[in-house]
């Protein structure tokens, strides 16, 4: 008998997902569904959260401490927190949706990479209404979209490659141990600040900034606003390493997550 | 023909009690790790091997099952060949598509209707939507529900949420069907329908694994069987013997304990009528059954006691002595042997039982001998839904004109 080689584990990872195409979408349907009947708002949440934001610190940056970002403000928080909120509920529902599914987990066999990935789905969904008020604010603000909008799916791709490498490690991170979860959060809240959402991270300067300039969330949430809001490509350096960076993370993770999986039935 | 099932040398390590699952104990968890080195045959105190070098295969078509009492490694080796666990030694491997009817309703959210989790529990069971949309009437039929298929499952009672579980499990199309226990849900009629419904997989080629502690249904369902105990394969062959083996493993040491050993059993003949073996019987078919004893000490007044249990549930089914049947009450002398006869018609439902046989003083009513299980058949018949008793029943459905 052989080991297991990358090879033949890839083409394992991409059978199986292939053979359960279906249960994806029947998961991340049920997330959806669950989530129009229990609450009330329903998919108002997804708007809702970031508008909100947006409007604390528009108060924030445009009346008490006015910030240049060389678009009206609320247009360049709703942006940021529009794509980071995509990003921060993908992680919130991966992280324990292992852990919450534990007489799955247990009694019935498919590849569990289904978890993770539809917490993305879902948000991914959430993430597609939330773009009305966008579309709204662009109106308002007379934002007009150009050729380069072409560029979005792009930019998407990579955000989604990117959430999905980290939603696979941290899910299986909280199997384990679970105090991942609180830790994350905490994470989480860091992050948000160290990434373009709010302010552009560019101001920082010094050896922070290049510190933060490491960071692949702010040149994906920049090609938004680039592709969307500017007219501009987004193909900047940083944006195609952040672009390379979530491949190669989605793939490791993947794999990582693939060779591990068969013990989660007995760890959880 | 390639085995459709196979388990060769299959070993299973379980760690008892708690794992460390907060990020404090993985320090020091790691760091013992990377100190010792420890191989994957050897167990520590807080390991147990669930299976010790277990093999068995199934030819395609072929059902088997897997008998043996509680904490035996049933389940474990089923959740090894739906490969939810993975083996710690050896090899597991299964021919073709899998269906799996263990938890049934393990992907039910409360929440949804009865309709949405159909679509969801089939997907997670690996059907296709349009195979679950092709035969979704079907499934709401045969788990009886058709009124409630819209309204949230969390306002089924448990049995109708089982019944819809086992009812879509039932639907799939599998070549290899593993089945864990769960005849126990439902009441007697949907029994028969699930007992019905494996049948004719079966009929149709669909090899099936088969866990349970209905004996009955394993005797009915499958030719073949394996016992297991204490992780070990204990049996491997006709389904009589398995049961057999089964029962006297788990009864060994329930000897009566004011059993006073003044004879023993030398030869038992057990045949049909005509002299067939009398392992599988047709209910009314007429028997005989002869036991050749040994008295080992002076027995002033013995009488022979037949009784019939059914295996699965110990069910005392009939029970008669010698004496009250008119045979003459008798002395026996130390070293004296005797060949006691004893005819009677195996009006029986179907199932599986066994017979006993007790020398007891006929005064006293003290046991001489208390001999459980000296020999078992099963009783073949299809019309009925079960029971103890074959009726022998007939039947006409005559309109009547108004």
């Amino acid at each position: 008998m052989s080991g297991p080689t990358i090879v033949g584990d890839v083409a394992e990872m991409f059978r199986e997902q292939f053979e359960y195409r279906e249960l994806l979408g029947q998961m991340t349907r049920r997330d959806l569904l669950l989530r129009y009947k229990q609450t009330v708002m329903g998919f108002g949440w997804a708007v809702f959260m970031p508008l909100l934001n947006t409007a604390v610190f528009s108060v924030i940056f445009v009346r008490v401490a006015p910030m240049d970002t060389g678009m009206p403000y609320p247009l360049f928080a709703y942006c940021g927190l529009w794509t980071w909120n995509f990003f921060a509920s993908s992680l919130r529902f991966a992280v324990t949706s292992l852990s919450s599914n534990t007489s799955l987990v247990t009694k019935v066999y498919f590849p569990r990479e289904v978890f993770p990935f539809s917490a993305v789905l879902v948000c991914l969904v959430d993430f597609a209404v939330g773009s009305l008020v966008l579309v709204a604010l662009m109106a308002y603000y007379g934002v007009t979209p150009t050729v380069s909008m072409l560029w979005l799916p792009v930019v998407v791709l990579v955000q989604v490659a990117f959430t999905a490498g980290v939603a696979l490690l941290v899910a299986m991170a909280n199997l384990f141990y679970r105090d991942v979860k609180y830790l994350f959060e905490l994470v989480l809240t860091f992050w948000m600040f160290a990434t373009s959402v709010v302010y552009p991270t560019s101001r920082v300067g010094g050896t922070l900034g290049s510190l933060l300039a490491l960071n692949p969330m702010t040149p994906i949430i920049d090609g938004y606003r680039a592709v969307l809001l500017t007219g501009a490509s987004p193909l900047t350096p940083q944006f195609a390493v952040a672009a390379v960076l979530a491949f190669v993370l989605l793939f490791l993770a993947w794999l990582v997550f693939h060779r591990t999986e068969y013990t989660f039935a007995e760890s959880i | 023909m390639a085995a459709a099932v196979t388990l060769e040398g299959v070993w299973k390590k379980f760690r008892l009690g708690e794992r460390h699952d907060s990020l404090r104990d993985l320090v020091p968890a790691a760091l013992s790790r990377l100190v010792t080195r420890k191989r994957d045959d050897e167990l520590d105190a807080a390991e147990f091997w669930a299976l010790k070098d277990v093999s068995f295969s199934v030819a395609p078509g072929e059902s088997l099952g897997i008998i043996g009492p509680n904490g035996a490694g049933k389940s474990t080796a089923l959740k090894l060949l739906t490969r939810i666990l993975r083996p710690t030694r050896g090899t597991c491997r299964i021919h073709g598509r899998v269906g799996a009817i263990i938890e049934v309703a393990a992907g039910f959210h409360p929440e949804l209707t009865g309709r949405e989790n159909v679509f969801l529990q089939g997907a997670i069971m690996g059907m296709k939507r349009a195979d679950i949309n092709s035969r979704f009437d079907e499934i709401a039929a045969f788990a009886g529900i058709e009124k409630f298929i819209d309204t949230p499952i969390k306002r089924y009672s448990s049995g109708m949420q089982a019944r819809l579980g086992f009812a879509i499990a039932a639907h799939m199309e599998p070549d290899v069907l593993l089945v864990d226990e769960v005849l126990s849900v439902g009441d007697i009629s949907f029994q028969a329908r699930c007992m019905e419904r494996m049948e004719r997989q079966i009929r149709d080629g669909v090899t099936v694994v088969f866990v349970s502690h209905n004996l009955q249904a394993v005797a009915s369902l499958c030719k073949r069987s394996v016992v297991l105990g204490g992780g070990e394969l204990q049996y491997d062959g006709p389904v009589d013997g398995a049961i057999d083996a089964y029962l006297r493993a788990s009864q060994a040491g329930s000897r009566r304990p004011d059993t006073d050993p003044r004879f023993t059993v030398e030869a038992i003949e057990f045949v049909t009528a005509d002299g067939q073996p009398a392992h599988t019987l047709a209910p009314h078919t007429a028997c005989v059954f002869r036991a050749t004893v040994q008295c080992h000490a002076d027995a002033p007044a013995a009488a022979f006691s037949f009784d019939f249990e059914r295996t699965r549930d110990l069910f005392y089914c009939y029970g008669v002595n010698t004496e009250d049947l008119g045979a003459e009450r008798r002395a026996f002398r130390a070293g004296e042997r005797a060949v006691i006869e004893f005819r009677w018609v195996a009006h029986f439902a179907r199932g599986h039982y066994r017979v006993n046989l007790n020398v007891r003083d006929s005064t006293s009513m003290k046991f001489y001998l208390f001999a459980e299980n000296i020999a078992n058949f099963t009783v073949v018949e299809t019309a009925s839904y079960g029971g103890v008793v074959d009726v022998a029943p007939q039947c006409a459905v005559t309109l009547v004109r108004s």
